[in-house]
């Protein structure tokens, strides 16, 4: 019964959302609607168990002072504290002066934004390194993307009498070699995710349930 | 010479960093103007908003965070001008929690500055949690995906919803998206489905993958990172920013400018290295 049941539970499910794109009714349309509503309910009660996860997986670390068991306490101290703040704060968290707010303008941004920023000189360095002519598949592809980096910003646009050349390649890279190559592999993806889909709506596929 | 040029490849990689943050940095402290064209994407993205009519209503999903600011917040900034100065309503969600906090704030000054009516010309809607699950719900019912707008009160009851419910009752969908969830969701999960007329602001690096998208005619527009913002902002601002705004992006296009004119060099530099010590048959 422990697996009978949500198998029956996600054919009928599945089958019922499939059905939305070929039934055109409306009184249909309202069901799907609220299906859709209780699994935007149940996505926003997983944010819970992603809370209890966390402290299950990190407590023990710095309960037996397991190696970098202080940042797990960081971690823990941001997780508490912020929680904290929101519901203090409430419906007006987001208010200048308020804690969340606080927390979010002088901690999470120069954080979030800092982790961002590394990427150019990580970029650069990687760029330097491993961008090497080594063979012909590695010419093409250093050649293309030193063309569409120069064209795509203003300087390269701009130099007489070579860049509207440039733009007009870069243009050609992104529509044709860029797109043909992205088409295929959306495709690719979506067969795949449709297989998959198929596979568990019919049951075939139970890893989602645990176990094998 | 060659022994100079192995020890050029394997420099300590500090100093590519040092000349980086030189790129970044002058052009910040020293700026200076450039001019730039206009892509065909972003030109079809002003001309699809442009197109608005007053009245008309758009859903915005405004997803994202600090890390994408530099990229979205001039776009974003801009396109709410673009919105108000046309009197279109403005319905704003998102899919991302760390959003509300960013986007609220723009939102509520830009609305402000042209004294709209909060309900009736603008509405908050917040944060909702099931990334395509959201937005396929979204695509059904916003009513039913918000049900409450981020000061409490029932979405459906707000006269700015007034007749509106799934994605395609509005005139436009705006995604402005740093990633997942963002406008690719939105086109697998919904554009075709409602054939919606949507358009997008990605970051740079999202750009090749949703110029797919608009060849195809699913977006009917597209604003590439900071290059597609500062086109947008000259668009939008062709007779200057309005009292109390600026431009943001297009000064920062001599950053952008620098830094790639760097790593190309370095890509140069590095090879033009490589092949002449290949070339005297010595392992870098």
């Amino acid at each position: 019964m422990k697996r009978t049941l949500p198998l029956v539970l996600t054919f009928i499910v599945g089958l019922i959302m499939v059905g939305e794109f070929f039934i055109p009714h409306h009184g249909y349309r309202e069901m799907t609607k609220e299906l859709l509503e209780w699994g935007v309910i149940i996505a926003a009660g997983a944010f819970l168990l992603g809370v209890v996860n966390l402290i299950q997986v990190n407590w023990p670390v710095i309960r037996e002072r397991r190696p970098e068991w202080i940042y797990k306490v960081a971690m823990m101290v941001a997780l508490v504290g912020t929680l904290i703040a929101g519901f203090i704060g409430g419906e007006s968290r987001l208010d200048q002066g308020q804690g969340f707010k606080w927390l979010f303008d002088y901690m999470f941004v120069p954080l979030n934004a800092t982790m961002f920023s590394l990427l150019a000189f990580f970029i650069a360095s990687a760029a330097f390194r491993a961008f090497r002519a080594r063979n012909t598949e590695a010419t093409v592809m250093l050649v293309a993307a030193a063309l569409v980096m120069l064209a795509a910003v203003p300087v390269g646009a701009s130099i007489p009498g070579v860049g509207e050349y440039l733009v007009a390649i870069k243009n050609w890279i992104m529509s044709v070699p860029n797109n043909a190559a992205r088409r295929a592999i959306f495709i690719g993806a979506a067969l795949g995710a449709i297989a998959t889909g198929l596979r568990v709506i019919l049951g075939l596929e139970r890893t989602h349930l645990g176990g094998d | 010479m060659l022994k100079a040029l192995v020890r050029f490849q394997s420099m300590d990689r500090r100093w590519v960093f040092l000349g980086m943050a030189f790129s970044i940095v002058i052009p910040m402290l020293m700026p200076w103007s450039c001019s730039f064209q206009v892509d065909r994407p972003v030109r079809a993205l002003y001309e699809q908003v442009d197109a608005l009519e007053a009245g008309d209503t758009v859903f915005v999903s405004a997803d994202f965070d600090p890390a994408s600011r530099p990229e979205l917040e001039p776009f974003y900034r801009a396109n709410l001008h673009h919105l108000f100065q046309k009197d279109v309503n403005v319905v704003m969600g998102t899919l991302w929690p760390t959003a509300p906090p960013l986007v609220l704030p723009i939102f509520e000054e830009i609305a402000e500055s042209y004294g709209k009516e909060y309900g009736e010309d603008w509405a908050f809607l917040g944060y909702t949690e099931g990334r395509e699950l959201a937005i396929k719900s979204i695509g059904a019912s916003v009513r039913k995906s918000f049900p409450k707008d981020s000061r409490g009160n029932n979405t459906a009851e707000l006269p700015i919803m007034a007749g509106l419910d799934g994605a395609s009752d509005f005139d436009m969908i705006i995604s402005v998206s740093a990633g997942f969830p963002g406008t690719q969701a939105y086109v697998l999960q919904i554009q075709g489905q409602y054939n919606l007329n949507m358009i997008s602001a990605c970051t740079a690096v999202s750009a090749p993958d949703y110029i797919a998208y608009f060849d195809a005619g699913q977006l009917t527009g597209l604003s590439g990172g900071m290059p597609g913002s500062a086109q947008y902002e000259s668009l939008v601002f062709a007779d200057g920013p309005p009292e109390g705004a600026r431009l943001m992006a297009t000064p920062n296009m001599n950053v952008l400018n620098l830094g790639h004119l760097y790593i190309i060099l370095l890509i140069i530099m590095g090879n033009i290295a490589y092949f002449i010590t290949r070339a005297a048959g010595v392992e870098s």
